[in-house]
């Protein structure tokens, strides 16, 4: 329960006052529903009565009937005021959390935030936030507001009808509702955990199925890889199917504690009615409370059913919020220029090294290319000196900061001002279209991009990440194929733009194309620097 | 109230069509368990009128008799929910296995549903159907009978109270009328508002390198705080609107109680004397009569609940029915496994994607390269041959057109190697033998003719490695000489090979071209589209795509 619990302390942390206005509105519909049903029972009882007793014309009708009115009323506010406040602080929650998520992960190390571009990971992710998004509209304000109400009952019908009563009502709703919640809580954990490893294994299943369907259809494969794909539906469904059983078995539990407490009232109240140590209304007072109360504690049905669910997802996201420092920038106080002396480095820490002993200088001014085919370590090393991964042996000292367009840059939606800017927000507007051009990028500013940088060609969107690191003016550059998806001649003008731009820079490229390897003063063959060392 | 267009209501009542019995079953145990409230509240009310009239209680066996009721209500509601999960169950298992045979014989066009899009459509959304089954459906049975059911019953213990809830009878449809309209545009509303929010974070989440070394973290936070602001603030407008139509009804049921409660309590008094059909109310029908109240609108406010659920189903709905529009076309022939068909191919007047290609005539063991600028219809011309790509025009095998009944058997004779290699998430045996026998020899030769041992040799379980996307990794050239390798292994008659030295080192490339070239002297028809010098200058026929 304890991933759930530092959730919870968040949303509280973040969103106090929401969630106490929503607490509040909550607790107000619940004891004025109450309140209505008892006054309205007692009412109806000592009405009869006195109409019996022959005494209806001096029987104060007015009181009575003008709370009933009031409260009915109140309700009706009460539960506006109360949808209002839950929404509004759910959606405080909800923002609050995936903005905590965002900054756990932009502090994470580079191979958590580059195994996260993978679209499973990320639909793991949002369906993880979307589950604990009902942790507080559906379980904790219920379950408080039941609380609450069974407090005020406990004082009501402990002044009004009898402190046996009293005890039974509110204690038997309320322990029965928890412990319907701590059995459900915990017997659905296992099956839910399940139940999503089990969704999970069907989604990797469906999308690998798919992605290689020419293959096997090739290979005449494909009816049996589907009937494979369908064998994890089974038993995804099954998983599916033992969840939903304990849920039932919880909302009829439920019910069936909410009768018994009825029943039990009945048999109390009517027993001290009939000792004549309460009055008959008193008797109906307590009845009508009780069946209030059990109405309330079914509302708490739907945060059951979810329990297991978000349990599993708060035991996936709360790590991920932990407090972590954010990555520290490379130290950049070196001499001008790029100098790395006997570095080895791998693809991912743990690794074998792709590259070893590596010596290599870049003055400032000077353009390096890294030849070698692929898999032979030329990102590895452009990763290691923009200080993403740390090197596993030797030094890297640096004189000046770091520009590195990657292999696979993203960008983000938004105009190319926005694109531009998050990387230099103090630049001029002129300095905006002169880094486009210098990338000869022909598009307005405020031509607006979708997710991911989509309405963009590979070769623009290239360009545009390629802006978006000029424009920061960095001391050393790092470019892993720059011109990839670029024709020869915008290849060899971007380059040439690119030393315009920047004519002090030391540049560093993961070389693939010959234009690249041209625009160069020197060349570093990383396959014969292994066979030489 | 904007009607939603008849195909989505048609596609949900035709999907739950062969639960119908299990449905309706459980939609009638549920209403059952609604019902039994009736003399659940009966027996409650005749226990309270005794103890206020003085009469003698069996107080045990009224109390025994509210609990029996009451659990017998939870025990229908149990196994009513108990059906109707397993219908839809059934329902979710049938959709699952229609929309995956059609996604994975669908022809590789672009305008296919991405994998990752149709991975969610078949396991995360269809799961909504599950609420909407088990929620929606039962409660609008209760909705039929209840109210009608308690309507008359009250008219028959007073006119004036049956009056009271008739009043309310008129306005039920406008009752149907308000929620639809409120629940509609809260749910949907806060449904876009979540699928926004995602959108952006993962918009965000996909670029946090980029981020990182742009130095502009704290500026993206800001951002992303500040745009989640805006949008909630925006939702929270139409949700005020929403909750505002909701209040109504709310008011409408509070004082649709409040009035029974006051004109059962006159009445009682003396104070009124009428509706009662001429003789006196008793007490414990007073009583019985205000627990009616608020069960009269229960239905109505449960399914205000479920509107919920209703709406996520119909966008399952919409969505599968989109998905089933998608124009594009199935592949010839099942995709099982077949008899080796080999012959010479003969295209006539084919028009693939939009193109015109050229006319040919390919004989067995000719080695033909396809030439032509991007495209232009080279690869659709390898996946049309591999009868992958249905589309206008002759493509006949020995003069035998290529169809349903003979694509299985001629797809047995050949290997297509893509231009990009996918590795399914099996082990790489698995992968390069299609799941068939395979020796070791086979395999070993296999991979030397595509250099490929040394990559093997370097993985960490060897053979036995799983390549999938959460397998380890080989670089993109190594990816392309074992699909070389696996091609190799199924000794075909025909290799499509698309770009096979796209994006390759020199030597990567060489080594490709080498390996191609050794199973065509084999004996080997080989079809190469191509842009590289070296593969089109090794090979005797060269065919222009495109001109």
């Amino acid at each position: 329960m304890t991933p759930l619990l530092t959730i919870a302390t968040l949303f509280w942390r973040d969103q106090r006052r929401a969630i106490l206005r929503g607490f509040a509105l909550s607790a107000a519909v619940a004891l004025s529903g109450i309140m209505l049903l008892a006054l309205s029972g007692w009412f109806i009882l000592a009405a009869g009565m006195a109409g019996l007793a022959g005494l209806g014309t001096v029987f104060d009708v007015f009181r009575p009937s003008a709370g009933i009115r009031f409260l009915a009323i109140a309700r009706t506010g009460s539960r506006y005021g109360e949808r209002l406040a839950t929404h509004d602080a759910t959606l405080k929650v909800l923002a609050g959390l995936r903005v905590r998520l965002l900054d756990g992960l932009s502090r994470a190390d580079f191979t958590l935030q580059s195994r996260l571009r993978g679209g499973q990971a990320l639909n793991r992710l949002t369906a993880d936030v979307d589950a604990l998004d009902g942790l507080a509209i559906r379980l904790v304000f219920p379950l408080l507001a039941l609380l609450i109400a069974a407090l005020a009952v406990l004082t009501g019908l402990w002044l009004l009808v009898a402190p046996s009563v009293a005890l039974w009502v509110a204690g038997a709703t309320f322990s029965g509702a928890v412990a319907v919640l701590a059995w459900a809580g915990k017997a659905a954990f296992g099956p839910s955990s399940e139940a999503e490893a089990r969704r999970q294994a069907l989604r990797s299943a469906t999308v690998d199925h798919l992605r290689g369907r020419d293959w096997l259809a090739v290979a005449g494969r494909l009816t049996a890889a589907r009937e494979t794909v369908l064998s994890q539906d089974r038993r995804a469904r099954a998983a599916a199917l033992a969840q939903a059983r304990i849920e039932h078995r919880a909302t009829a539990a439920l019910q069936a504690a909410g009768a018994m407490t009825l029943a039990g009232t009945l048999w109390l109240a009517g027993r001290l009615a009939m000792q004549a140590q309460i009055t008959a209304p008193q008797a109906a007072l307590a009845v009508f409370a009780a069946l209030a109360m059990g109405e309330l504690a079914l509302a708490l049905q739907r945060g059951i059913a979810e329990l297991g669910r978000m349990r599993g997802a708060a035991a996936r996201i709360a790590p991920l919020l932990e407090p972590r420092s954010a990555p520290a920038a490379p130290d950049v106080s070196g001499p001008a220029g790029l100098a790395l002396t006997c570095l080895a480095v791998a693809a991912a820490p743990g690794l074998p090294p792709v590259v070893t002993g590596l010596d290599l200088s870049v003055a400032p001014g000077e353009t390096v290319a890294l030849k070698g085919v692929s898999g032979r370590g030329k990102t590895s090393l452009l990763n290691a000196v923009a200080g993403l991964v740390p090197p596993v042996q030797g030094e890297i000292r640096r004189g000046g900061t770091i520009g590195y367009l990657t292999q696979r840059p993203a960008l983000v939606a938004g105009s190319l001002r926005d694109t531009l800017r998050m990387a230099a927000p103090a630049a001029s507007e002129t300095d905006l279209r002169a880094v486009l051009d210098c990338c000869r990028l022909d598009l307005p500013l405020d031509h607006v991009l979708g997710e991911g940088g989509a309405g963009l060609s590979g070769g623009q969107a290239r360009r545009l990440a390629l802006a978006r690191v000029l424009i920061q003016r960095p001391g050393i550059l790092l470019l892993d194929e720059p011109t990839e998806g670029l024709d020869a001649r915008t290849a060899a003008r971007v380059l040439h733009g690119i030393r315009d731009w920047l004519p002090d820079a030391a540049i560093l490229i993961a070389a693939h194309r010959l234009a690249e390897i041209r625009f160069a003063g020197r060349t570093l063959d990383l396959d014969l620097q292994d066979s030489a060392a | 109230m904007a009607r939603e267009p008849a195909p989505i209501p048609a596609e949900l009542v035709r999907m739950a069509a062969s639960q119908q019995r299990a449905l309706r079953l459980s939609a009638s145990l549920s209403t059952l368990a609604e019902a039994l409230w009736l003399p659940q509240a009966a027996l409650l009310a005749w226990a309270l009128a005794g103890l206020a009239t003085g009469r003698v209680v069996a107080l045990s066996w009224c109390a025994g008799g509210v609990a029996a009721i009451g659990i017998l209500r939870a025990v229908s509601g149990l196994w009513a929910a108990g059906r109707a999960e397993a219908a839809a169950d059934a329902v979710i298992a049938d959709t699952r296995s229609a929309l995956l045979c059609r996604a994975d014989r669908r022809a590789p066009e672009a305008a296919a549903p991405s994998s990752a899009a149709t991975a969610a459509l078949l396991v995360d959304k269809i799961e909504m159907l599950r609420p909407y089954l088990l929620r929606w459906h039962p409660v609008r049975a209760r909705v039929a009978v209840m109210p009608l059911l308690i309507l008359s019953v009250s008219t028959g213990l007073s006119w004036a109270a049956g009056l009271i809830l008739a009043i309310s009878g008129p306005v039920i449809p406008m009752f149907m009328a308000l929620i639809g309209l409120a629940a509609r545009d809260a749910a949907k509303r806060q449904m876009d508002e979540i699928s926004d929010l995602n959108a952006l974070m993962l918009d965000r989440i996909g670029a946090l390198v980029d981020i990182r070394l742009l130095g502009a973290r704290r500026a993206m936070l800001a951002d992303f705080t500040l745009r989640a602001d805006r949008l909630r603030a925006r939702t929270m407008a139409v949700l005020r609107v929403a909750f505002l139509s909701g209040a109504v009804l709310e008011l409408f049921a509070a004082l649709g109680v409040a009035m029974m409660a006051v004109f059962v309590g006159f009445t009682l008094l003396g104070a009124l004397d009428f509706g009662t059909w001429g003789r006196d109310l008793g007490l414990a029908e007073a009583i019985f009569l205000l627990l009616m109240a608020p069960a009269y609108f229960q239905p109505l406010r449960d399914m205000a609940a479920a509107w919920h659920d209703r709406i996520a189903a119909q966008a399952v709905a919409r969505d599968l029915l989109a998905d089933a529009a998608v124009p594009v076309p199935a592949i010839l022939g099942a995709g099982h496994a077949g008899r080796a068909l080999a012959g010479t191919v003969t295209t006539h007047g084919l028009v693939l994607r939009g193109h015109a290609l050229p006319d040919l005539i390919i004989a067995p063991g000719e080695g033909v390269a396809l030439t032509g600028p991007s495209g232009a219809g080279k690869s659709a011309l390898l996946l049309a041959i591999a009868g992958l790509l249905p589309g206008y025009g002759a493509l006949r095998i020995d003069g035998v057109p290529l169809g349903q009944s003979n694509a299985d058997d001629w797809r047995a004779a050949l290997a297509l190697i893509p231009q990009k290699p996918h590795f399914r998430d099996v082990s790489l045996r698995e992968e390069l033998t299609s799941g068939r026998p395979a020796t070791p020899g086979a395999i070993a030769d296999a991979l030397r003719l595509a250099d490929a041992q040394g990559i093997v040799a370097r993985l960490p379980d060897g053979l036995e490695t799983r390549l999938g996307e959460s397998g380890a990794g080989v670089s993109g050239g190594e990816a392309r000489r074992l699909t070389i390798a696996r091609a190799a292994l199924r000794r075909p008659a025909l290799i499509l090979a698309d770009e096979p030295t796209a994006d390759l080192d020199d030597g990567t490339a060489e080594a490709v071209i080498a390996g191609l070239l050794e199973m065509h002297r084999k004996g080997a028809t080989l079809v190469a589209a191509s842009h590289d010098a070296r593969l089109i200058k090794a090979l005797p026929r060269r065919i222009e795509v495109g001109r």
